[in-house]
């Protein structure tokens, strides 16, 4: 494609496409590579009072530290749990919600039914959890009608034991409907066309789906599929924090939470630094694995050279 | 010399800021650990000259262990007389940081300006969040951004590394209030010995402190008095924790929302006679966390998480509602910070209940047996710091200033720093200067008082009975307040030995005990495993660096 275009050629073909990314270039560089500078405090003790050039250093004894710690090994084993049940149940729903979407005829109803499911993204989670809280903690609304009914009282915001599934199901219900943006975007582009012609061969609403709409939208959902691995060490950070507390903090104690607590608030910064270099780079690895992937299966993924 | 940020220094601090903290520690300072000496304290110490100008309708009662009650008001003194003459300013320009736990008022506002005419200086108030001020200051330090002047609350120094801050970034003030040189500044002078103790780092003075009270608690037992009267219950019957238990089980019903009790860890563990951080027995030293009476403690809040007598809230960790569960009689009794007992908390209960009316239990041992015991804290735990880049009479203008702001209670300059200017931000009515709404606005958000103030007093003008209950709870208890080890005393340690002071494993471990989701047992192993991690270097280090050297200071 670029066979024959000088360099020249294709900065002025691509300006316009180039200008537009320069903001967010520029961002990325002044709020995410300069400070990566500060990674050399994994590597110190580091001591904010004395700054990087006269913290001592620490060779590799704060991740020596990092590893012997039980904590950590807990936190990350945790972490990739709840990754793994968020992308189990989590993953499907804004995909199966935007075909359904998609399904709906009338565009007032479709209008409406987007409205109510995206609201939730723009709460925040104290705000999310509170409702919860109101809704279904141990005083909340469904405990009380239990109570007085003289039924058993369940207090799901507090057991640890189910508090994989309660995260999911509050993540769920605060971004699924902002997620199924991405998905309505992709099923706009399939062709109507196809659909006409495989309805005209005799094709029903569930061959339609399966060789129609599901491959039109597998590119994206490869895509969404590396990024979320990628995230994988990432599950939120708030969600835990207000709630660790709620459930005990070996229910609640994720990657980012761990560095918090361990880091940033004992003002042990190298060792949060430690914690959090850690979890950039298998992060990295794992998104480069996931690319990876999604090319041996034909599939672009998040970049192809 | 003032922080501004703006844009334009936000993007260059977002991507500097690694560079910044690097360039940071110019002339490394060898830091100075342990604590005051005796004589060194003492000569850096202001004289105390107290103030006569206005006498208590309630009047101070000592204790046997030195406690001092505050002195209590009825009724708001009339026509305040000023205490500084002419305008303690010369016109300067300070910028100040103070932390505020509430709405923060626009930049210069009507009050701001009062104040400011009144000071005859410029003082550009930047209060910011308390929740995260710990957060706050840390990088301004880091970058040696302080402003002119801030306020250090003594409960972050660890984490501020205030003990080494002084010296390199906040000024000495010894040369200019230490002994009778504190006589220039009589308001200054009326703050007790006590309050300038925990300003001293190094033999030096270096902080102004704010809310100075010798009735230094940590807290209470706190309960709805108006709910529990009506039942016929009073303190007097609350002898021991198993008593406390009883309540439990006679004052929840669940069906009907309502609970006995809120998170009371905090400070039920002193009937157990738990220490705020160390104790000394038979010569040697313990930390709080190796006493068996933390385990014994944490036995029975475990219990009581399980009996169904704690607010599910509460166990849920949702704290910040805990006052609303309060006001609103779904819990009654709570544990209760000291300084949440005044006349905002009279009106906030009574708005949602009218018989609204709070109390609080007696200190008491575990068992009922020995005496009641509380642990005193600090006389001060409020301090604010001048910056160590200004000239010696601009230190000089911000002491007169600091006089002014710590004008007694009652006097024209307690008013106006309190109440606003008459007629714009408060009417006198009945006697009792009374908020207008550019009041509520821009006065009830307190900033200048924490950069100085005259001793706590107890006063709620338009609640009297607010201050009569809490004078006479604190009167009833003042014999139980006992002064614990290493009392006031600055101690300066090195930081890999003070990251061992605080366990955030331990910490977490207990919280998880008191709401029922890990036993006593879950909590001695993470206990155990920090006595071998370095607990004995942390021991070790205060035996040798301040218990041998410098005695418990009790």
């Amino acid at each position: 494609m670029n066979e024959g275009l000088t360099r020249r050629d294709r900065l002025r073909r691509d300006r316009s496409l180039l200008i537009m990314v320069a903001p967010a270039v520029v961002l990325l560089l002044i709020f995410s590579y300069a400070p990566m500078v500060g990674v050399i405090t994994a590597f110190q003790y580091y001591d904010p009072l004395i700054g990087i050039w006269d913290s001592d250093w620490a060779g590799l004894d704060q991740f020596q530290q990092l590893f012997a710690d039980s904590r950590f090994w807990h936190a990350l084993s945790n972490t990739l749990y709840l990754s793994f049940v968020q992308l189990i149940l989590f993953f499907p729903i804004p995909i199966v919600l935007a075909m359904l979407l998609n399904s709906v005829l009338s565009e007032r109803v479709r209008n409406f039914v987007q409205s109510v499911v995206y609201l939730p993204h723009f709460f925040s989670w104290v705000l999310v959890i509170t409702i919860f809280q109101q809704m279904l903690g141990g005083a909340g609304a469904f405990n009380q009608w239990l109570r007085s009914n003289d039924l058993a009282t369940w207090d799901v915001m507090t057991n640890p034991d189910t508090f994989a599934l309660l995260v999911t199901f509050q993540g769920v219900w605060k971004e699924a409907g902002w997620g199924i943006i991405v998905f309505l975007a992709a099923l706009a582009a399939i062709n109507p066309g196809l659909y006409e012609a495989a309805a005209a061969d005799g094709a029903g609403p569930w061959r339609r789906m399966w060789h129609i709409t599901l491959p039109g939208l597998r590119g994206v959902i490869v895509l969404m599929l590396v990024l979320r691995l990628g995230g994988a060490l990432s599950v939120g950070f708030e969600q835990f924090l207000i709630q660790r507390d709620a459930v005990g903090h070996e229910a609640a104690e994720v990657l980012d939470t761990y560095a918090f607590y361990y880091g940033i608030a004992t003002t042990n910064y190298s060792f949060g630094a430690a914690a959090g270099l850690f979890k950039s780079v298998i992060s990295l690895l794992l998104i480069w694995g996931a690319n990876k992937l999604a090319h041996s299966f034909g599939e672009d993924g998040l970049y192809r050279k | 010399m003032k922080p501004e940020l703006n844009r334009r220094s936000f993007i260059g601090a977002a991507a500097m800021a690694p560079l910044l903290a690097a360039c940071g520690g110019a002339p490394q300072q060898k830091q100075k650990v342990g604590t005051n000496t005796k004589t060194g304290l003492r000569a850096a110490l202001p004289s105390y000259v107290p103030s006569t100008s206005v006498k208590a309708d309630i009047a101070s009662v000592t204790g046997s262990g030195g406690a001092v009650t505050e002195p209590a008001f009825l009724s708001y003194p009339s026509g305040g007389i000023a205490t500084v003459q002419g305008v303690p300013g010369k016109g300067g320009s300070y910028t100040a940081v103070t932390p505020l736990w509430g709405t923060v008022p626009p930049a210069n506002n009507s009050f701001y300006q009062a104040m400011n005419k009144a000071l005859g200086a410029t003082l550009t108030m930047k209060p910011a969040d308390g929740n995260n001020y710990d957060t706050i200051v840390t990088p301004m330090a880091a970058a040696k951004k302080l402003p002119d002047w801030i306020q250090l609350p003594n409960w972050w120094n660890a984490k501020f590394g205030t003990d080494r801050l002084v010296g390199t970034q906040l000024a000495d003030l010894t040369p200019y209030l230490a002994g009778d040189k504190v006589k220039k500044y009589p308001n200054l002078a009326a703050i007790p010995t006590g309050a300038w103790q925990a300003c001293v780092w190094g033999d030096k003075l270096y902080g102004i402190p704010s809310f100075s009270t010798n009735f230094s608690v940590p807290g209470y037992i706190t309960y709805r008095r108006d709910i529990l009267e009506a039942k016929g219950i009073t303190p007097d019957q609350v002898k021991s924790v198993e008593d406390y238990m009883n309540l439990g089980k006679e004052l929840t019903d669940a069906k009907r929302g309502v609970w006995a009790f809120d998170d009371v860890y905090t400070y039920m563990g002193f009937a157990w006679d738990i220490p705020l951080k160390w104790k000394v027995e038979g010569g040697k030293l313990f930390h709080k966390y190796e006493l068996p009476q933390l385990l014994e403690a944490l036995d029975w809040h475990y219990k009581l998480a399980k009996s169904g007598y704690l607010h599910p809230d509460a166990i849920a960790g949702r704290n910040a509602d805990s006052n609303a569960r309060f006001y609103a009689g779904k819990v009654l009794i709570s544990g209760g910070g000291a300084g949440g007992w005044h006349l905002a908390d009279y009106e906030s209960g009574v708005a949602a209940d009218k018989n609204y009316r709070r109390g609080a239990f007696d200190y008491i041992s575990h068992d009922g047996k020995s005496p009641g015991r509380m642990y005193m804290g600090e006389a001060a735990r409020i301090i604010s710091y001048l910056n160590i880049n200004l000239k010696p009479e601009q230190i000089e203008e911000c002491l007169a200033i600091a006089n002014y702001l710590a004008a007694p209670y009652g006097s024209a300059e307690y008013t106006l720093i309190n109440f606003g200017a008459e007629g714009v931000h408060h009417t006198m009515k009945d006697g009792v200067p009374t908020a207008t709404e550019d009041g509520k606005k821009f006065v009830q958000a307190s900033t200048f008082p924490f950069l100085a103030s005259p001793p706590l007093v107890i006063s709620n003008p338009g609640a009297d009975q607010v201050t009569k209950d809490y004078a006479a709870w604190q009167a009833k208890n003042v014999n139980a307040l006992i002064k614990p080890v290493f009392w006031n005393m600055n101690i300066s340690m090195p930081q890999q030995i003070s990251l061992l002071e605080t366990s955030q494993a331990i910490d977490d471990a207990i919280k998880d005990c008191y709401h029922g989701k890990k036993t006593v047992a879950e909590v001695k192993d993470v206990i155990d495993s920090w006595k071998k991690s370095g607990a004995d270097r942390l021991k070790g280090w205060m035996t040798e660096n301040v218990l041998n050297k410098y005695g418990t200071g009790q």
